[in-house]
């Protein structure tokens, strides 16, 4: 098939790798189109350089103060916060949001996932990973308070379902411990610290479901 | 977050405001989450959904833009193409001009490096609508600059 100006529209709505150079092709010997192309890939380009970063030291104290303050104000928790001590339930909750959206902050949309900390070192600051590391440490202990008030329950397994939980967090904690030496041999990881997430995240829904198993 | 709540708000402040009130409803909403999502593509919903009502809520113009302040331009990746400093300017002017959904699409796609297979998770439409919404962005700014650029040529 012949590209012809008219292709060129569906050609970029689509992104057909293919059709994609039939039109780079076409555009050699057609000023129209080689015009749009070229400002397509300069707006492309010049994109990335709308992103924003601005320093917000009053950003932070801002959003604990307004978490304290929700954690006091709050009613009706749910039914696995209720089970925790008060004051635990607020480190707990604060814990995940906080630690959950630190960790957001290694993600980085678009950033190479590996290990290599010159490539990743200017979003992986030692500082950021020490602030990741701090929260990853409250997020845990708060897990590990979670577990420990499950445990005797989990220990009891008095019905096949309980057993079966008892089997996945088993199998949990030893993956957790593996993946754990994985990142003491390498911090920056990101990709590991992600899966790492993960598998707390799947370790507190299994948690949360033994402490609502009906005694 | 900082970055997609300022560009989609148009203004640093407000972005900060939104990024305050997401995480509250992270918060709010972190223990019931079901983990029928990535937790990053989750935690960009409540924020784009916390800026499309906080912009909803603020219909004021910012007083001073955010792009007049340089401090708040990301500076360019090591080997990065030039990229011409007007276009970006006017980029950052006219995305402001663009529908919603386009908009939203354009800022994670183009500017956060977001992929479709993402935003159609985070904005809960199909993929194909994202691609599509992301043409109608580009297009747009297309046909605006380029007017423009020919508006000049011919003065």
């Amino acid at each position: 098939m012949t590209f012809t100006c008219r292709d060129l529209d569906d050609t970029l709505r689509e992104q057909e790798p293919s059709a994609l150079e039939a039109a780079r092709a076409h555009a050699v010997a057609c000023p129209s189109c080689r015009e749009m192309l070229a400002l397509w890939d300069e707006i492309a380009a010049a994109a990335p350089r709308l992103r924003k970063e601005w320093p917000s030291p009053d950003l932070w104290p801002r959003i604990r103060r307004a978490l304290a303050q929700e954690a006091r104000h709050r009613e009706g928790r749910p039914a696995w916060l209720t089970r925790l001590p008060g004051r635990l339930s607020l480190a707990a909750a604060a814990a995940l949001a906080l630690a959950a959206v630190a960790w957001l902050g290694l993600r980085g949309p678009g950033r190479p996932a590996g290990g290599d900390p010159t490539a990743e070192g200017r979003f992986l600051t030692e500082q950021a990973l020490r602030d990741v590391e701090r929260s990853e440490e409250e997020y845990v202990a708060s897990i590990d308070r979670l577990a420990a008030l499950a445990e005797p329950r989990v220990q009891r397994a008095d019905s096949p379902l309980l057993a079966r939980y008892r089997e996945k967090l088993r199998l949990l904690d030893a993956a957790i411990a593996t993946c754990r030496a994985e990142l003491d041999r390498n911090r920056f990881n990101a990709h590991l610290r992600r899966e790492l997430l993960a598998m707390y995240q799947e370790k507190q829904r299994t948690l949360q479901q033994v402490m609502e198993q009906e005694t | 977050m900082k970055s997609v709540a300022a560009n989609l708000l148009n203004d640093t402040s407000d972005a900060e405001d939104a990024v305050q009130e997401a995480f509250l409803k992270i918060y709010r909403a972190l223990p019931g989450f079901k983990g029928e999502s990535l937790l990053s593509t989750w935690l960009y919903r409540i924020l784009v959904n916390t800026c499309h009502d906080l912009g909803r809520r603020r219909t004021r113009s910012p007083e001073v833009p955010a792009a007049d302040r340089p401090e708040d331009v990301r500076e360019p990746e090591p080997g990065a193409p030039p990229v011409d400093p007007a276009l970006r300017l006017t980029l950052e002017r006219l995305i402001h001009r663009l529908p919603p959904l386009p908009r939203t699409v354009f800022v994670l796609f183009e500017v956060e490096g977001f992929k479709h297979r993402e935003i159609a998770g985070i904005l809960g439409i199909p993929e194909v609508t994202s691609r599509y919404a992301l043409f109608e962005a580009k297009k747009a700014l297309q046909t605006q600059i380029l007017a423009s650029r020919r508006g000049r040529t011919d003065a």
